[in-house]
């Protein structure tokens, strides 16, 4: 601080030293008899240019590293503002580079390097046991009977807690809502090591079958439908239609599972014959570790593990938080490195080209007395200033960059998404980035222009460059060619992989099709036949909307993220084991409506009533696997495992294949029953309404919410949407990393082709005078631009090379994020060469055209 | 800086020089830096005209190394003016300095100055 106002006074000093020379100057002039104004335009003009003056002389007192620094930072910000285009060019070239490569660490940090908000969280596991033979357990977990007999029994955890998720309807507060909720084992909280915020947790009482019904409430549905009033405590609300008891208020931030906003008390009814996957978490003991947590769950489950060769598994929280998406972000931060490793390379190449134009500069200060590394220190400090300020440009467009990033990526895929933030860290990695990038890319230019003598500078004009600048700059484009490359091939799977995934058959005829979801609660809608009621009520209401050709039911549409899966038994017949069917339950007219083909027999009619004979109806795939050689039709079918006599379902019909769990799983068989012969609420609650529109199915949806509201104003909407936009939707992820690396790799591709712009463009200056000799000497347009174009290719075939051998070593990363593409798509590669080719051709053209056009007198006289 | 004014052929001084003659200048008194300007260029008769961008960093640069010292003073019509004068440290560097170009001028003359014998042929 001092010494800065120490130079500053020095600085007031100096200019009052140097005013008065002029002063007296003219003052002596004007003695002499000249007229005052003659007196001070000779006395100025005499003295030179005051601003030089009075940089050379400042440069003489030296003093600190602060003081040198604060000089040649005003220097370089001097000479950036002279050359204005240069210094936007660089400055929004680097800003977008940093910014778009801080906002991605941001995501990255956020998700995958911070830990999660518990205290001592890396102590914190999940407790699973896979079962990697059963059909039916995709998903590890820890069974309700397993965690019944084990909870007390686990030595090496401190704690341990289950819990599962679920979806329930919250009524009386506001309008009714759908909410994610996680039913909780006592102990979870504490776990966790997060208590509530107002109220108290969940005790073993809670989770007695009988007791009072209770909740806690997460911070933002507090705020949002209690106010965050802090006498909700011990208040009753509706869940689900039954009264629960609110215990307490979790604080602002905490999320466990990530999308719960409310928790319930876990309570569980072991029934035979059935059983519930539980998520069960621990707090590894102080001093054990994973490998003994790991053998102590083989040791409980002994029994089990012979049975059913179950695999246990300990992982670190974290992990299982973070899940799939850290291969994507990963893929992404890689990509977004390749970019501002571009942007680094264009501007480290303009600083060059910059370098052999300020030769004449550096050679006058060098002949003034400044040292090399003086020289060397201001050109790294000019091109520090450039990095540092894109930095600052960068941590806004950083900001920019998350925000739309996150409304970009497809809801719910992002965990962790209310930690994300540009935080000091993120502006840390910016700065971090900058200094770093801005050292190496702008120390390389500054020796270079350096290193040349006074002597050779001032003889020679600047219109030269040396061999060995010319091979660095070339170099430089040869590297951003072939990074472009690896990026474009990237995104070129990526793309090509998105539209084969549009691409894919559905079986069914998505356009035209509106969808309204409902999940029906129990507590409402106690049995089989209320429930089948309310969905007649909501579908004679949709069948009257003006402009609905027709409407329909069924319960887990395709595509709709759920679906039920099972094995079914088959008279007469043996199935092969493992043989899995999905089993939606659907309403009358439903192929008609939904555009899926009837093959054989009849669809179900009104008249397949709960009190009429038991049928089904196959997909085509089941009736070529089971009956490849009888007709499908009258064939029985059932259910159950060892059916009775009411059990069996005789097939009416036989349909087309429909994808029904994703898109991008194949089309697989399925069974089909009338949703007025299921007789389980569990089958029924979740309810999907189809109808086709006359026009535009969009229009409909606001008659759609007022049908529903017409047959149940406590009923909240599941979702409400068009079939397209419901697809749409399930590929929203892959589209989403599509055009995400579709936009990086433009940018890597603008970026390339103004580097290889810039090169040509340069060399094509510099032998302006020996094109205008060939010229003169009879060469024609067609030779001169291949003599250009020649040049480009030296540039062009190398970065290609070097392109597709870095392409074919990094795009396997993609493989998991693929579809039905090969990293190493023979065609992609194919096509993003041409295009890569093409595209470094037109930007070749420019400057070997106007090589072309050059006229040899001009050049010559020039020369 | 290499501007020539006037028609006036101006001597680039050798690096090391014009210390020199700012030393010895201020030998007679303190000065202001146009009262040295002004002295090197009537004592020379108007041949060596210091540049401005070589004298004040000449005047700071012998500040800083302490051959001379500098201080504000009020002018008889009230404007404040920089003085220099030489101290002590600067009165030794000027006698060294002065040796050495004595040295140097009588190399530079002997150089310079025909030979006896060459002359009588």
């Amino acid at each position: 601080m001092i010494a800065l106002w120490r130079r500053q006074r020095r600085e007031l000093e100096l200019e009052e030293e140097l005013t008065g020379h002029i002063r007296m100057a003219i003052e002596e002039r004007v003695a002499r008899g000249e007229p005052r104004e003659d007196a001070e335009r000779a006395a100025r003009r005499e003295f030179g240019n005051l601003g030089v003056v009075k940089e050379v002389t400042r440069e003489m007192w030296g003093g600190g590293w602060l003081e040198r620094l604060s000089q040649d930072v005003r220097y370089g910000v001097r000479t950036l503002r002279r050359s204005p285009a240069f210094t936007i060019v660089a400055l929004s070239t680097l800003a977008l580079g940093i910014g778009a490569t801080t906002a991605m660490f941001t995501v990255v940090h956020a998700v995958l390097l911070r830990p999660l908000p518990y205290p001592r969280s890396d102590r914190l596991m999940r407790l699973a046991y896979d079962y990697p033979k059963s059909p039916f357990i995709t998903e590890g977990g820890i069974s309700d009977r397993q965690w019944v007999e084990h909870r007390s029994r686990y030595r090496t955890f401190a704690r341990v807690a289950a819990m599962t998720p679920g979806l329930v309807t919250l009524t009386n507060a506001g309008d009714p809502v759908r909410l994610q909720e996680a039913s909780v084992a006592a102990g979870l909280f504490e776990t966790l090591g997060i208590m509530p915020a107002l109220g108290r947790t969940f005790g073993l009482d809670d989770e007695q079958i009988g007791s009072e019904p209770v909740v806690i409430l997460g911070d933002a549905l507090w705020r949002e439908r209690f106010g965050a009033d802090s006498t909700v405590v011990g208040r009753a609300i509706t869940i689900d239609g039954v009264r629960h008891t609110v215990l307490g208020v979790m604080p602002q931030g905490f999320a466990y599972p990530l999308d719960a906003r409310i928790w319930r008390p876990l309570r569980l009814q072991l029934a035979p014959n059935r059983f519930q996957i539980l998520s069960v978490i621990g707090r590894l003991r102080d001093g054990a570790t994973r490998a003994q947590a790991v053998a102590e769950l083989d040791a409980l489950a002994a029994a089990d593990r012979a049975r059913d060769s179950l695999i246990s598994r300990v992982t670190p929280l974290k992990d299982t938080v973070v899940g799939d998406v850290s291969q994507s972000l990963l893929v992404f931060a890689g990509a977004v490195g390749l970019v501002l490793l571009i942007a680094c390379a264009n501007v480290a190449n303009l600083l060059l080209m910059r370098a052999t134009t300020r030769r004449r500069e550096m050679a006058v200060r060098a002949a003034l007395g400044a040292g090399r590394r003086r020289l060397v220190r201001q050109l790294v400090t000019e091109s520090a200033l450039l990095w540092v300020g894109a930095g600052v440009a960068g941590a806004g467009v950083a900001m920019v960059g998350v925000r739309a990033l996150l409304a970009l990526a497809p809801p719910g895929r992002i965990p962790r998404h209310g930690e994300i933030g540009v935080d000091a860290a993120a502006l840390a990695f910016a700065l971090a980035v900058s200094l770093g990038t801005g050292l190496i890319f702008g120390l390389i230019p500054a020796i270079r222009a350096t290193r040349s003598s006074v002597r050779d500078a001032l003889a020679a004009t600047a219109r030269t460059m040396t061999g060995r600048d010319g091979r660095l700059r070339g170099a430089l484009v040869v590297a951003e060619i072939a990074l472009a490359l690896v990026l474009l091939t990237g995104a070129a799977l990526m793309v090509e992989s998105f539209v084969r995934l549009r691409g894919v058959e559905l079986g069914f005829r998505p356009s035209g099709l509106a969808l309204l979801t409902v999940d029906l609660p129990d507590a409402t809608y106690p049995s089989a036949p209320a429930m089948q009621a309310a969905h007649q009520a909501v579908l004679d209401r949709l069948g009257r909307i003006r402009g609905v050709a027709a409407a329909t039911a069924v319960n887990f549409v395709p595509l709709g993220g759920a679906m039920i899966r099972g094995d079914i038994k088959v008279e007469g017949r043996t199935i092969p084991p493992g043989y899995l069917v999905a089993k939606p339950a659907v309403s009358p007219g439903y192929f008609r409506t939904m555009g899926i083909d009837l093959r054989l027999g009849r669809e179900f009619t009104a008249q397949d009533a709960a009190s009429a004979p038991r049928v089904a109806i196959v997909s085509q795939s089941v009736a070529r696997q089971i009956w490849p050689d009888v007709n499908p039709i009258g064939q029985r079918i059932s259910n159950k495992d060892v059916p009775g006599p009411g059990d069996w379902l005789t097939v009416i019909g036989v349909v087309e294949d429909v994808g029904q769990t994703s898109i991008d799983t194949h089309r697989e068989p399925a069974i089909y029953q009338p949703i007025q012969q299921l007789t389980q609420t569990f089958f029924l609650g979740h309810m999907s309404f189809v109808v086709r529109a006359a026009g535009d199915p969009a229009l409909l949806l606001p008659a759609m919410r007022r049908a529903l509201r017409d047959a149940d104003p406590n009923q909240p909407i599941g979702s409400i949407g068009t079939m397209e936009s419901a697809i749409s939707a399930t590929v929203a992820e892959p589209l989403f990393q599509a055009r995400l690396i579709g936009a990086f790799s433009v940018v890597a591709l603008v970026l390339a082709a103004i580097g290889i712009y810039g090169v040509v463009a340069y060399s094509v200056a510099e032998r302006t005078h020996e094109i205008g000799i060939r010229v003169a000497l009879g060469a024609g347009r067609a030779d001169v631009i291949g003599m250009v174009l020649r040049r480009l290719l030296v540039l062009l075939v190398p970065g290609m090379a070097f392109g597709v051998i870095g392409a074919l070593a990094t795009t396997r990363v993609l493989s998991s994020l693929l579809f039905e593409i090969r990293p190493n798509d023979p065609a992609t590669f194919i096509t993003v060469a041409v295009l890569l080719a093409a595209v470094a051709i037109i930007a070749g053209m420019v400057p070997a055209r106007r090589a072309s056009r050059v006229d040899p007198l001009v050049a010559l006289r020039e020369g | 800086m290499a501007k020539q004014e006037r028609g006036l052929s101006r001597i680039e001084l050798l690096q090391g020089t014009l210390d020199l003659i700012v030393l010895q200048t201020l030998r007679w008194g303190p000065r202001h830096g146009y009262g040295i300007a002004q002295m090197i260029r009537a004592s020379s008769r108007d041949v060596l005209q210091v540049d401005t961008g070589s004298l004040y960093p000449a005047l700071h640069r012998l500040e800083k190394s302490g051959a001379i010292a500098a201080e504000w003073e009020t002018s008889e019509n009230r404007q404040r003016v920089r003085v220099y004068r030489l101290t002590a440290a600067g009165r030794k560097q000027l006698d060294a300095e002065r040796s050495r170009w004595e040295q140097l001028s009588e190399a530079m003359a002997g150089i310079l100055a025909p030979p006896a014998r060459e002359a009588g042929t």
